[in-house]
């Protein structure tokens, strides 16, 4: 899409970090600088990127979505329940997105319509999905679907995975959505600010819709990866995604005030996320440190944030909001 | 007449709370007679403890506006009562558990404050941040297992009970909310509170020192949790890294229930305690009718929504 030379200073330091950090990871462990490990690393990212996408929209117009990681698992008990079920593929894949869309419409009923503060309502939907997916898995796991899904997710095209076609066209269409139609121009002038948005002529209610509507659709199309991979659902789905993608969208580079985003910071910073992930748990970190981790680098980035601009701006005060 | 409104907003929050109470006692009475009796009482108190002292905090930090929320509040309750378990262990004195539990809930609830108010960091991400870090620390200092051995003298304050009151309960819930509610509405600094949630620009303009008072506000939120994370110390008998589960959503939820308005400005504690124990009341009510822990988050979940979808409603109205 851009040249290297092209990219902002952002996204240039993520690339170094995600080279550096798969320098010095290959350089401890053994394992790490492996075919096999690579293809782990991506395969294990391909859910993040396509939540990562959706994420940045709704952060870019200042909006959050804590509830997307449970989403995904109740639009994977769909996706697994019609697999086992032994539906026609068309059915199974597309049973992902539509069922991610039709609960985006409801989270975006309450924070839109409603005009519910989104972290509130979206934490309030949480606590619903969660106990939704209890109900649908009845305290089980859903595991040994069919391997369906698997073949056809897996066959390549080209010499690549369907997989990444997939996430390529995905990004490619956020991308001109986003960048070459008014839609994105409405989008970032909402986040920019939504009174000024609201008196210059927008519907900011259809653009803040659309978008919660759209980030569903792709963690439900996650969700089909999901199961096409592991082959199974479990009662934990999902809990850390939402955390994974908010620090993959702040790292990327996309303001929280909203107004400016960036879709290739975002996936540069879901990978830098996936390989610090990856690499620690190779050289001996146990997993439950993750959060830790993520959460730490997500405050620490926008800590030196704060402080830089308010270095490069003498304008603002102490403790002045931007 | 802005204080007639206020009078108002709270009698009637008050009248819905004690008239879906009654709702709810009226149905488990149907449902489950055996349940309904003085033990019941006791029981409820005893599990409000922990969900009206971090209540306390959430609303406080509501309140003083500016987007203020603590979503960090269930990690701090683990992650102060591990602390504490953890130095124990470690050699430090037996007496100091509580004064443990209370600083370090106390400086967790400092570096909220340090993030949100000197750094500008939206409260939103900055405490969600903060929460996976103090409950991830929580699990992964002690890899999930709980930590035994909290001394005797503690555990008879933790379960003891006065007069059919946990002592918890009285010694804890019963002084916080009277200091908070005298201070709220008597002194000065009570006022700015609510006059810093209501327009945070004035204030500014006449001179309330804005980002001082909701830095105090975010480490009270702390505190108030470490002290919660001793009392499921001295009440359960071992530091459970996930004790603070879910804690976020049920104390936004009290205080949404309890009257107060998500923008901040606006809301009356006695309100927030009314919400506490109607929630806790459920909770136990389900619980006696065996419906899985689960269906309680949802329940919480669809009360949330509701509520502010109501306040929405009701505000446009006006």
């Amino acid at each position: 899409m851009r040249p290297l030379h092209n990219l902002t200073a952002r996204e240039q330091i993520l690339l170094a970090a995600c080279v550096a950090a798969c320098i010095v990871f290959a350089i401890v462990s053994p394992y790490f600088g492996t075919i096999d490990n690579a293809n782990t690393i991506l395969r294990n990212s391909v859910e993040l990127l396509l939540i990562g996408l959706g994420m940045t929209l709704l952060m870019a117009m200042g909006a959050i979505d804590v509830s997307i990681g449970i989403v995904l698992g109740v639009a994977a008990i769909v996706v697994g329940q019609s697999l086992l079920h032994g539906f026609h593929p068309l059915v199974v894949t597309m049973s992902g997105p539509i069922v991610g869309a039709i609960l985006g419409i409801v989270t975006a009923v309450v924070v839109v319509l409603g005009r519910v503060p989104a972290i509130v309502g979206t934490l309030g939907l949480l606590g619903v999905y969660r106990a939704v997916i209890y109900f649908a898995l009845g305290g089980q796991w859903l595991s040994g679907l069919p391997r369906d899904l698997t073949t056809i997710v897996t066959r390549s095209v080209f010499g690549i995975p369907v997989t990444y076609w997939v996430i390529v066209l995905v990004y490619f269409c956020v991308w001109i959505a986003l960048r070459r139609t008014p839609f994105g121009l409405h989008l970032l002038a909402t986040g920019g600010s939504e009174e000024k948005a609201r008196l210059s002529g927008l519907s900011v209610i259809k653009i803040k819709f659309a978008a919660f509507v759209v980030s569903g659709a792709l963690a439900g199309l996650a969700a089909t990866f999901y199961v096409a991979t592991y082959r199974n659902v479990e009662m934990t789905i999902g809990t850390t995604l939402a955390l994974d993608a908010v620090a993959a969208v702040v790292l990327g580079g996309t303001r929280i005030q909203g107004g400016r985003c960036s879709l290739i910071g975002t996936m540069l910073g879901v990978l830098l996320l996936r390989i610090l992930q990856n690499g620690l748990l190779l050289i001996g970190v146990p997993s439950l440190w993750q959060p830790v981790i993520t959460g730490s680098l997500l405050i620490a980035v926008l800590s030196l944030e704060a402080i830089a601009g308010r270095f490069f701006n003498p304008k603002l005060s102490f403790g002045a909001k931007t | 007449m802005n204080i007639l409104r206020l009078v108002n907003q709270t009698q009637l929050v008050a009248v819905f709370l004690i008239a879906l109470w009654i709702i709810l006692l009226v149905g488990l009475a149907m449902l489950k007679p055996a349940a309904l009796n003085p033990n019941m009482v006791t029981s409820v108190l005893q599990f409000s403890t922990i969900l009206a002292l971090v209540s306390l905090g959430q609303s406080l930090v509501i309140l003083a506006g500016g987007a203020g929320i603590d979503l960090s509040v269930g990690g701090t309750v683990s992650l102060s009562a591990i602390l504490g378990m953890l130095l124990l262990k470690a050699g430090v004195p037996a007496a100091l558990l509580p004064v443990i539990c209370i600083v370090s809930g106390l400086l967790l609830g400092m570096g909220n404050g340090i993030l949100v108010t000197r750094l500008g960091i939206k409260p939103l991400i900055a405490t969600l941040a903060t929460f996976f870090v103090y409950s991830g620390l929580a699990l992964a200092l002690t890899r999930g297992a709980a930590q035994p051995g909290v001394p005797d003298l503690m555990l008879n304050w933790g379960r003891g009970i006065t007069f059919g009151i946990p002592l918890p309960f009285l010694t804890l819930v019963i002084p916080a909310f009277l200091t908070v509610g005298i201070i709220l509405t008597t002194t000065a600094w009570g006022r700015w509170i609510y006059a810093i949630g209501a327009n945070e620009l004035s204030t500014k303009l006449v001179g309330i020192p804005v980002d001082r008072t909701r830095f105090i506000l975010y480490s009270i939120s702390g505190g108030l949790a470490g002290t919660a994370g001793f009392v499921t110390l001295a009440w359960l008998g071992s530091g459970r890294p996930n004790v603070g589960q879910n804690l976020e959503l049920e104390s936004l939820t009290a205080a949404m229930l309890g009257g107060f308005a998500i923008f901040g400005g606006r809301g009356n504690i006695v309100g927030v305690f009314a919400a506490v124990i109607l929630l806790v009341t459920l909770k136990t009510a389900l619980l006696q009718m065996n419906v899985n822990t689960v269906w309680q988050l949802g329940i919480v979940g669809v009360l949330l929504i509701s509520v502010l979808l109501l306040d929405q409603l009701s505000q446009r109205s006006r």
